[in-house]
């Protein structure tokens, strides 16, 4: 299967049971080069399943998932890790290594591919001044706030210079200002023409930003944002759950401690 | 493989040694007095079938001639005793060697024998037997041929003593090989239980490694060193222990013999192995999951 050029990542018609409870149902989804797209639905809907189908830690039992040259019909284990390396993952728990500092890290990320070292430390000057920790690169995770250990996990997510970033619940564990860096850090790099595709169970945080936002539940896309919708779509989305969970959330106002 | 990913591997490797020394150290031991359980029957196996060994080998047969048998028909009967299968050497001892011997087994007492005015003893054929002849079964039917011979008094060769410690032998060999069997197997499945635990007490470093693109040799090569360096670690651990524990046993059994130094090497190396197969089996289910 071969798709426009123009697109980075696309889901088509994907369908996969998990256990007896869940399943993905006739996914499709779209994200092109340099686009970002905020992925939303209630916990359980199966934002992070749909993130997994796409970086392939999983496969489909039908339908398929692209990105880039990888197709997943014809993944084979060995070519997995090349599509890593050409994909950047970010998650709410950052999944830093807790022995390493922060140079040793977002190193990692650059070792596997066979990188010079030289190159490795003109890039990592580079990537940890656009995250704003060059200061703390010899620092180990357990030593910095939430905040920062998500840009650390940020800035190992773009070392490789992917065309797309995916990003499972980013800010679920962080305050609003950590949250707010992280998501302008985000656009940033949305900017610098890295796709970005994150998952997030919270609506208000991205309505605002007046992006594409693709809504999931319980395992179907209920409605992308960008697409037109036959039928009285409206009535659809008003009496879902995510509205419901958007509406209750609208009330809430978000309080935490500021970090730093 | 690139060079720099080698050198990377390699670096990853020193470092993941270092980095979890304490997780290492505590396993090395785990692993070191498991084996060395292994490694001690070994050694109680080893000296016991030497000595089962020797003494086979140091088993003679008697063949006592009657009074007045000439020198002619001695002499057939020598011929006639080494073409009987299973006899490798016949040696003559004359009643007067005999009679030495003898004083010289008294000792201190041998005057006993100055009371003696005629030699009690008779002429004698002693007999070695080829390896693998050394049975009860055998010697007794050597001796029944024999002793219908002309000219023989009686054969010799501690029919009871020997049938009594084949048994023991034979008892001993079924003991050995089936509690060698259950130490071999306890030691494989303490081995491979504390690879297993040392893999999945890095579940989330391969995952992070997965993630970021790394391929699998870049994961499994440092297990796997680490794994071959618990084996090396963990077998010198044992055979020095091992050697501590001869050289108090040697205060009470003097020719006790340690495992030999080509064994060693061997035992070493079978163990590095095995850590490196082990991890790299741990990892591979581990991967594929
Ligand atoms: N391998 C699996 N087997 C059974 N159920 C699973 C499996 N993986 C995920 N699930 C279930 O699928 C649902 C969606 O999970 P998830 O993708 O984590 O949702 P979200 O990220 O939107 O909160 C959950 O109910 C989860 O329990
Ligand atoms: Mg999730």
């Amino acid at each position: 299967m071969t798709q426009d050029s123009r697109i980075i990542a696309g889901v088509y018609h994907l369908s996969k049971e998990f256990g007896r409870h869940f399943s993905l149902k006739d996914v499709s989804l779209q994200v092109s080069n340099g686009e970002i797209v905020f992925l939303v639905g209630p916990s359980g809907a199966g934002k992070s399943t749909l993130l997994k189908m796409i970086y392939m830690d999983d496969l489909p039992a039908s339908g398929q998932v692209v990105v880039g040259p990888y197709v997943s019909s014809n993944m084979k284990r060995k070519t997995i890790p090349d599509l890593r390396r050409k994909m950047g993952i970010i998650f709410q728990d950052f999944r830093l290594l807790e022995d390493r500092n922060v140079f040793e890290n977002v190193a990692l990320a650059m070792k596997v591919t066979g990188m010079r070292m030289g190159e490795i430390k003109s890039r990592m000057t580079e990537i940890l001044t656009r995250v704003g920790l060059y200061h703390k690169r010899y620092e180990y995770p357990r030593t910095m706030s939430g905040g920062e250990q998500q840009r650390v996990a940020i800035a190992r997510a773009v070392a490789n210079r992917p065309s797309i970033l995916l990003a499972d619940e980013p800010t679920g564990n962080l305050d609003p200002v950590a949250t707010k860096n992280i998501l302008e850090l985000l656009f940033k790099i949305n900017a610098g023409g890295t796709a970005v595709l994150m998952a997030t169970h919270d609506i208000n945080l991205v309505r605002s930003f007046g992006q594409r936002i693709i809504y999931l539940e319980a395992g179907s896309i209920v409605r992308d944002s960008e697409k037109i919708f036959v039928g009285d779509i409206r009535d659809r989305i008003e009496k879902s759950s995510v509205s419901e969970s958007a509406e209750r959330l609208a009330g809430h106002e978000i309080t935490g401690e500021d970090e730093e | 493989m690139k060079l720099n990913e080698m050198k990377y591997i390699l670096d990853e490797s020193v470092s993941m040694l270092w980095r979890r020394k304490a997780a290492n150290l505590i396993s090395v031991i785990i692993m070191g007095l498991s084996l060395l359980i292994l490694i001690v029957f070994l050694m109680v196996t080893l000296n016991i079938t030497g000595f089962i060994d020797k003494t086979s080998k140091e088993t003679r047969m008697y063949v006592y001639l009657n009074d007045g048998v000439s020198e002619s028909d001695s002499r057939d009967i020598q011929l006639k005793l080494l073409s009987e299968t299973g006899v490798e050497e016949v040696v003559f001892i004359s009643r007067e060697e005999a009679m030495e011997d003898f004083r010289e087994t008294l000792g201190e007492n041998n005057e006993l024998l100055d009371a003696l005015d005629f030699n009690p003893l008779p002429d004698s054929y002693r007999l070695k037997l080829k390896e693998g002849f050394v049975t009860s079964a055998i010697m007794k039917a050597i001796s029944e041929r024999v002793e219908s011979w002309e000219g023989i008094e009686e054969v010799r060769f501690g029919k009871r003593w020997f049938e009594k410690g084949e048994k023991l032998v034979r008892n001993f060999f079924i003991i050995d090989i089936v509690l060698g069997l259950i130490v071999f197997l306890s030691v494989v499945f303490v081995i491979s239980n504390t690879v297993r635990l040392t893999i999945s007490n890095s579940r989330e470093t391969i995952d992070i490694l997965k993630l970021v693109g790394a391929t699998n040799k870049y994961i499994e090569i440092p297990f796997m060193i680490e794994g071959a360096m618990q084996g090396v670690v963990s077998s010198l651990l044992a055979v020095g222990l091992l050697g501590v524990i001869h050289w108090f046993a040697r205060g009470y059994i003097q020719d006790l013999v340690f495992i030999r130094l080509d064994a060693i090497a061997l035992f070493v190396f079978l163990c590095a192995l095995l850590g490196a197969v082990g991890s790299f089996a741990a990892l591979r289910r581990f991967l594929k999951s």
